[in-house]
């Protein structure tokens, strides 16, 4: 269970380094894999609450730290009215909101239904993102929702979608190497069905 | 809830409330250490993104280089040229100054810096530069391409090898502009949302009976601090007049979708 979770740990960081080489598909306004939010979010869905807690903080923290904006400088005097920054810090919440989102349906991942946590992996990314773009409408003002965001949003969502089987697979063979269950519901009826 | 699940939100909650209060300062700091703790894994993934690229342009088929090394010794033969002519008519240049005792005119001590990569965030529009603190490169200073403004200086990598770039597209960055050939002046800035392929921005606070229409130039002021005077910014697509102020949509000098070699502005001048 420590070895597993403190692989997840480091599949996060991974997503990191990896998420840095992942360019955006202008063909699809621009959308991109969200790596290390998909990751977050399908390990969010194998583990308890305190390892999600310490995953959530430390996606939100890094992430921050790659993404914040410095202030803008010059004169104060011409440029009157600056675009307000987002405060640094801001993704932990959202990424444990997401990680609530995700352990609402361990249940039915523990009964080996991982389809199911694919497929909110993808609305959690879509949620993550209209989350934070409200965010960012709230603290600077006016109400800018276009066709395109919407679309970037769907898009990056889907793309998540897509490729969370993959990171669902990997988690498997880990928690299979490290000799842990993260379904162990679906390996009980399997064993019975197979004695049977 | 379990009381190990209750101690470990508390310390989550905690968590999230300490970075949430950490100053301007200690979030660069916090950025800086993460940059220069991913900076091994950004120089060996542009180390093999170049091994690439030349691997691909070697497979290229001989017959289009010997065109292409045709063509561009054709245009090299025509730039010298026209290099000439332009030393000649420089050399006029400086004779007329000096017998009219002009003022110098703006002079920038640029740096060339070739973009590496787009950073991977969804909203915010910033790039990264080949070049930092080793270069004499400082945060708030301006990017130019060959077109126009390109940005300004972010923030600076531990290491002085790389500097991010914010964008004139994003949201954040704002110029002080004025229109060419009209007395009007004001604020210029990205589109919330605005995408990478055909963004425009926003030139706000102009007066309410602007008259301004579409084709006109919109140029930098000077004023603020950060942008020097008279750099392109783009043209103007349309206005948007209102009860007390105007708006103009325009288009960005700069090919933002293909940003290659940059200009960091050291000083100028003036």
């Amino acid at each position: 269970m420590i070895r597993y979770s403190a692989i997840t740990i480091f599949l996060l960081l991974a997503a990191f380094v990896i998420q840095q080489f992942l360019p955006a598909f202008t063909g699809l306004h621009d959308s991109r894999i969200l790596l290390v939010q998909l990751v977050f979010l399908c390990c969010a869905v194998t583990v308890g609450p305190p390892t999600m807690l310490i995953l959530a903080f430390i996606g939100g923290f890094f992430w921050d730290a790659q993404c914040a904006l410095g202030p803008h400088g010059g004169d104060s005097e011409v440029y009157t009215q600056q675009v307000e920054s987002m405060r640094f810090g801001y993704s932990i919440l959202l990424f444990g909101g997401m990680g609530f989102l995700m352990q609402g349906l361990q249940p039915l991942f523990k009964q080996g239904k991982w389809q199911f946590s694919a497929l909110l992996s993808g609305i959690a990314v879509f949620f993550y993102l209209a989350a934070e773009y409200a965010i960012i409408n709230f603290v600077r003002g006016d109400l800018v929702l276009t066709r395109s965001t919407v679309l970037q949003m769907a898009y990056t969502a889907i793309l998540a979608m897509l490729i969370s089987p993959a990171v669902f697979w990997l988690l498997f063979f880990v928690a299979k190497n490290c000799n842990h269950s993260i379904n162990p519901e679906a390996g009980r009826r399997t064993r019975r069905r197979s004695a049977y | 809830m379990k009381p190990l699940n209750l101690i470990a939100l508390l310390f989550f909650l905690g968590g999230a409330v300490w970075a949430l209060t950490r100053s301007e300062r200690s979030v660069r700091e916090i950025q800086a250490a993460y940059y220069s703790a991913m900076s091994p894994f950004l120089k060996s993934g542009s180390k093999i993104e170049t091994h690439a690229r030349k691997f691909l342009e070697e497979t290229r088929h001989s017959k289009e280089l010997e065109i292409e090394l045709e063509e561009t010794r054709e245009q090299l033969g025509r730039l010298r040229l026209i290099e000439s002519r332009f030393r000649t008519i420089e050399d006029e240049n400086k004779q007329f100054r000096h017998a009219l005792d002009f003022k110098k005119a703006t002079h920038f001590d640029v740096v060339a810096a070739s973009v590496i990569r787009r950073n991977p965030t969804t909203w915010w529009q910033t790039v990264e530069i080949d070049a930092g603190s080793n270069r004499g490169i400082g945060t708030q200073l301006s990017v130019l391409s060959n077109e126009g403004l390109v940005g300004k200086i972010d923030r600076i990598d531990n290491g002085g090898e790389r500097s991010s770039v914010l964008l004139l597209t994003d949201e954040k960055c704002q110029v002080a502009a004025r229109v060419e050939g009209s007395p009007e002046v004001g604020i210029l800035n990205g589109q919330r949302g605005g995408l990478g392929g055909d963004p425009m921005l926003r030139l706000r606070f102009l007066s309410a009976n602007a008259s301004v229409r579409p084709g006109q130039r919109v140029f930098t002021t000077g004023r603020g601090g950060v942008f020097q005077p008279n750099i392109l910014l783009g043209t103007i697509e349309s206005v948007e007049k209102g009860a007390l102020d105007s708006e103009a949509f325009v288009r960005p000098a700069v090919n933002f979708a293909n940003l290659g070699a940059v200009f960091v502005v050291l000083s100028a001048e003036s």
